[in-house]
Parts: C-alpha cells; structure tokens; sequence
C-alpha cells in the first residue's frame, strides 16, 4: 500500500519541481506581484493612475534619458563585443589574440560599484586620464573636459558589460563550424566579407540574448548614475531610491518599476517576435 | 548504576545551564543610521567604554546605511515588530536623524527617557525639544548638531559671497565655479536648495513650525524658476564627498559642504588649507542626529546608561567634537570646560558662534520639506 503510494507521487512528475517552484513563487514572483500591486493601487486598496501619473509628471524626462542612455550604450556595446570577438576569432595572430582574450575578461570580476568609483576618478576633468594627456603634453589643463554625467554612466555600462557579451559572442563565434570559414577564405572572401556573410547572420540570436540581458542589466543599475551621473536629468534608478529613501514613498517607486518593467518587457517582446520569424523562416 | 549516571547527567546539564546563567553575556543591540564613521563611532570608541564600565555586557552595534533611509530601516523594523505584537523589540539603542525621529514619536514607538537620565538637563538647543514640528521633548537626545556652509577656495574667491543674493552674483561672473549635488545625490545639496527657499520663497521660521498649509507652496514657483536660472550656471557634483573632491582638484571653487566633514577631511590633509567656509544669509539648515530607545527595549535600563554614557560632557568633548567636528549635542557650555583651547577654538574659526545662531537654521517640518523637494523635482529637475 506504502509503496503504491509513492509510486503515484513519483508518477505525478509535478511534484518533482514543486521545491524550486516554491521558491521561485515566494522569493521572486510574490515580490513581483506586490510591487505591481503597490504601483496601481492606494493604501486602503483601491485601484489608481495616480502614481503612475506622479511617475511621469515628475520623472518623463528620466525615464527618457534612460532609454536614450541604455540604447546608446547598447549600440556601442555591440559594436565593440563584436569586434572584438571577431578579432579573437579572425586573426592570424595567435599570441596577440590570446592576449585580448585574457584582458577583456577582466571587467566579469569588477562589481559595478567598484567601475562606478574607478570611473569617477578615472573621467573627472583632473582625473587619472585628463591628467596622463596633459603630463604627456597633448593638452593644457584648460583644455580638459569632465566626462562625469552622461557621457561617462555610457562608458561605465560599456566597459563593464563588455566582457560578458564579448564572451557570449565570441563563444558563438567558436562554435561556428571551422570548415565554412575555410571554405569561404579558399574562394577567396575576405576577412570582413566573411565576418558580415557568414558569421554574423549565424550569430544573431547570441547577439540579441547579449544585448537584452545587457539592456535588463544597465536598467537596474543604481551605483552608476549616482555615483557618476551629475544632476538633472537621471537614470529611473536613482529616482526609484530618492522616492523611498527621501519621501518614503513606495508607491510611485512602484509605479517607475512598473515603467521600466514595462519597457525591459517590450524589448523582450520585439527580440522574441524576431527570434520567432528567423525561425519560422528557416 | 543508571541512576547515578543519571543524576551525575542531570546535575552536570544543570550546572551547565546555571553557570551560563550566571555568566551570560547581556547583548546591548545599538543600531546606527548615518555614514560609517559615525557606525564605527558607536563601534570603536562608544562600546569599548561601555563595556568597560559594564562587566559581561556586550555592545552589538548594527550599521543600516547614510541618510534618511538609514533612519527608515530602523523605523520600519521598530514599527514591524510593533505590529506583530513582540513583547520585547531586539533594539534598544536606535541612532536616527531628526525627521524618523519625530515620525517615530508620533507613531509611538519610542520611550521618555530624557529624565531618566543625568545628561538630559544638559540640553539646552530647541532641536532636543521640536523635531521639523513635532514635540519630541523627553523622548530624544541629540547625539551631535551638523551645519551646512558654503565652502570656498580662498586662493581664487577674495571676496566670499554673505548671502544668497551675492551668490548669485557671483556665480554669473564665474560660469559653472560654483557646484552643487542637486537633491538626489546628497544632503548637502537638499540643505543648499531648502536655504534658497528659505531666502526667496518663505521664510525658515514659518517653514519650521506647524501648522502646515499647502497653498504655501504655490507661492514659490518664482523661486523655483530662478533657481533653474541659477543652475544653468553652475556644476553638478556627484554626492556630498563628490563636492569636496571637485574643491579639492580644483574644478570648481565653492560649494555647499557638512562642515563636520569639511573639517575631518582637512585635517585628514584631503582638501587643502586655502578652503574656508562662509555661513550664508538668510540661513542654510543643518540638523541633529538623535539618541533613542524605542518603547519595548529589552534592557531599557542598560539603553539610558548607554545613552547617559554618551552624552556625557566628556565623551561629547572628546568624542564628538575633538574626533569629528561635530557641534556637541549638550549644551556646549558643559563641552567647554573638558576641552583644549584649540580644539574648541577650530570648531568656530571660520562660522563664529554668532553666525551660527544668526544663520544656523533647522529644516522645514516634513510636509513641508516634501514640497520643497517635490516642487524642485517638477519645477527645476524636469
């Protein structure tokens, strides 16, 4: 009798999955869901726009300058990453591309706070880089220019998420079947043809899974634009801390969640519809 | 043969749990708001004394982050445990800023202890009394006073600006010389933006005491819009720190600073010596941090002793204002006498006393300090 009963609970596979479901019901969902909750609704429960329309009033200009500052970096982010997955994999010269492998992993080990604070001392008008021109005589100290503000929260997410799509990308490009390669460089295609041709249409879904997971990443991050960013306008982040951390007010910290939920999602949506076609063509 | 086992057993487990008894540490759980210097103040030189005086207590000192939200962590545990009916809460020491502080009175979650205690009729400043509008007498103890100033290099500014008006004038003279943190980034950019309501849109007296009416806000969009005027002129600094180390480097020549931290970093050699400070007409505010003890300590009496300890003429003077250049808590007639003439003398080198009483203004009570920085958000920032 004992045993035929787990067997039926073992027959039901559902239970199986029933410690992780758990958990990520409890300690990611059930906060999703109360978040979302707070952001439409008042203290006594009902529902309202107010919050939301509080976000936009005092925060449309914040939320505007995050997508502008995300989709900027996101652009030069993938410029670079492929570049330099392309040179890793493309190049002859074997030592020299060993070389690159090793340095642009380096910022996977570096906490944003940490870039954050490496950067404000790197990019200040007297900082370590202006500094170094001006010791080395290419500019006056009159010259210099901050790069503290928007320009360099840009540079922050592009140095410190670059080593984690390089690494995606170049591990696509490593995945790539050699011989099409060969085959292309024996008929006499040159490198960069074959980079466009062949290798970058057979990565392009690496390259998106890279880029939203980067976006998601930028969009959460808090250090940056505080400790980097001057003034007005600021990342949603720093808006969503000064809300709780200065008026104690949840609500419309939800409520900016629940936009810059709204805008990870749309992204996720456009890069699942093109990954659906690309399949669907195939 | 069993029984004996048994007793010896029993009486071994006995023992055991009597002489733990006897000897138990009695854990004092003191948590602090603010920066880490001040967390490691309670940690590295308030417990030790405690300790000392205090066989088998333990100081257990919890650090939960700078700035108001620091405050509202132990405000939103305090106000938990509350809810759920705990007999005894698992802090009894709280360091706060002044706005939980009175938020905290309100909501009845903090003991009257000041008479308990030898040190409370030492406190002479109204701030132990009235927290941005709320009645706190009793129930609060200032750790220390902080100010805000506008910082200054002497080597370029000869002439530094008295007040706001003259400010303005002189930083339409010196494009983008003059910095500031905005209000997101810290609090001395909040205290400099609150000081130029205070100059051009309604006074701190009124600002400072309740009643609250909400048409008062209507009436500031002038100010706002000048200071928007104002900001096209001037830098952004990164933070509170980030001010000081823009002075530092050169990149701008005045700002608005906690002196406290100005002086700590210039005697730590982090800014140098041709800064100075001016305390600006019509007032720039500058707060208190609070000792508390919330209703249901678990060692209310340990907490007042530590508190007592704390606020004593001697740990005042050495502590707060000789290690940090903080304006003592007490009456700074009772730190006086227990300190050196030099000491006591930095202190007020460059913001006399006078100026301090002249100019040295509160923050506006909480509605109203919420308009302000709502007001800013809308008018200025977007």
């Amino acid at each position: 009798m004992r045993q035929t009963t787990s067997h039926n609970l073992l027959k039901n596979p559902l239970w199986l999955i029933a410690p992780a479901a758990l958990m990520v019901g409890i300690f990611f969902l059930y906060p999703l869901g109360f978040s979302l909750y707070s952001a439409i609704t008042l203290d006594d429960g009902s529902i309202t726009l107010s919050h939301l329309n509080k976000a936009f009033e005092l925060y449309s200009n914040d939320i505007l300058f995050t997508i502008i500052i995300v989709l900027i970096s996101v652009v030069i982010l993938a410029v670079l990453s492929i570049t330099i997955a392309a040179l890793i994999t493309l190049s002859p010269f074997r030592s020299l591309t060993k070389t690159l492998a090793f340095l642009y992993r380096l910022p996977l080990f570096i906490p944003f706070i940490v870039t954050a604070q490496m950067m404000r001392t790197f990019l200040a008008k007297n900082g370590l880089m202006n500094n170094a021109f001006v010791a080395s005589g290419l500019l006056t100290p009159m010259d210099t220019v901050s790069f503290l503000g928007w320009s360099g929260i840009i540079i922050t997410f592009v140095w410190k998420q670059l080593a984690f799509s390089t690494l995606l990308i170049s591990g696509a490009m490593a995945a790539l079947d050699d011989s099409q390669i060969r085959a292309a460089r024996n008929l006499g295609a040159s490198r960069l043809r074959i980079l466009f041709q062949i290798i970058l249409p057979q990565i392009i879904p690496t390259l998106g899974v890279a880029m939203v997971l980067s976006i998601v990443t930028m969009m959460s991050v808090l250090s940056v634009p505080l400790m980097i960013g001057t003034g007005s306008p600021t990342m949603m982040t720093a808006d969503m801390a000064f809300r709780i951390n200065s008026y104690g007010d949840y609500h419309v910290a939800n409520a900016l969640g629940l936009v810059s939920y709204c805008i990870c999602a749309g992204l996720a949506w456009f890069y699942l519809r093109q990954n659906l076609k690309e399949k669907g063509a195939n | 043969m069993f029984t004996k086992t048994n007793i010896a057993v029993i009486a071994a487990v006995g023992l055991t749990q009597f002489s733990t008894f006897a000897y138990a540490d009695t854990t004092l759980n003191v948590a602090s708001a603010g920066s880490q210097n001040m967390v490691d103040y309670v940690k590295t030189y308030l417990a030790p004394k405690f300790e000392a005086t205090h066989p088998g207590v333990k100081v257990n000192v919890v650090g939960t982050g700078p700035g108001d939200a620091g405050s509202h962590k132990i405000m939103e545990k305090l106000s938990a445990q509350n809810d759920s009916g705990l007999d005894k809460w698992d802090i009894d020491v709280a360091v706060v800023h002044q706005k939980i502080g009175g938020e905290l009175v309100e909501d009845g979650l903090l003991a009257k202890y000041r008479s308990d205690i030898n040190t409370g009729k030492m406190v002479s400043r109204d701030s132990a009394k009235n927290a941005l509008g709320i009645n706190v007498d009793g129930y609060v103890m200032p750790m220390f006073h902080s100010q805000t100033a506008i910082a200054y290099n002497s080597d370029f500014v000869t002439n530094p600006p008295t007040s706001y008006d003259e400010l303005v004038k002189w930083t339409q003279k010196h494009p983008k010389s003059f910095g500031y943190n905005g209000i997101k980034n810290g609090m001395s950019g909040v205290s400099f933006v609150t000081g130029w309501i205070y100059a051009y849109g309604t006074d701190a007296e009124k600002l400072s005491s309740t009643p609250y009416d909400k048409n008062v806000e209507s009436s500031w969009d002038k100010a706002f819009a000048e200071l928007k005027e104002f900001n096209k002129n001037i830098t952004f600094t990164p933070g509170n720190a980030g001010t000081l180390d823009m002075l530092n480097r050169g990149e701008i020549f005045m700002g608005p600073v906690w002196v406290d931290m100005f002086y700590s970093w210039k005697e730590q050699g982090k800014i140098p010596p041709s800064l100075k400070l001016s305390l600006i007409a019509p007032g720039m505010p500058g707060q208190p941090m609070y000792y508390v003890t919330p209703t249901k300590a678990a060692h209310p009496q340990l907490a007042r002793e530590f508190i007592e300890l704390a606020t004593s003429p001697e740990i005042q003077a050495n502590g707060i204002v000789k290690q940090f250049n903080w304006y003592p808590g007490i009456d700074a007639n009772y730190v006086e006498a227990k300190l050196d003439k030099a000491t006591w003398e930095k202190l007020f080198a460059e913001i006399t006393p006078n100026d301090l009483s002249k100019y040295g203004k509160s923050f506006p009570i909480g509605p109203y300090f919420d308009d302000i920085k709502e007001g800013y958000e809308r008018n200025v920032s977007n």
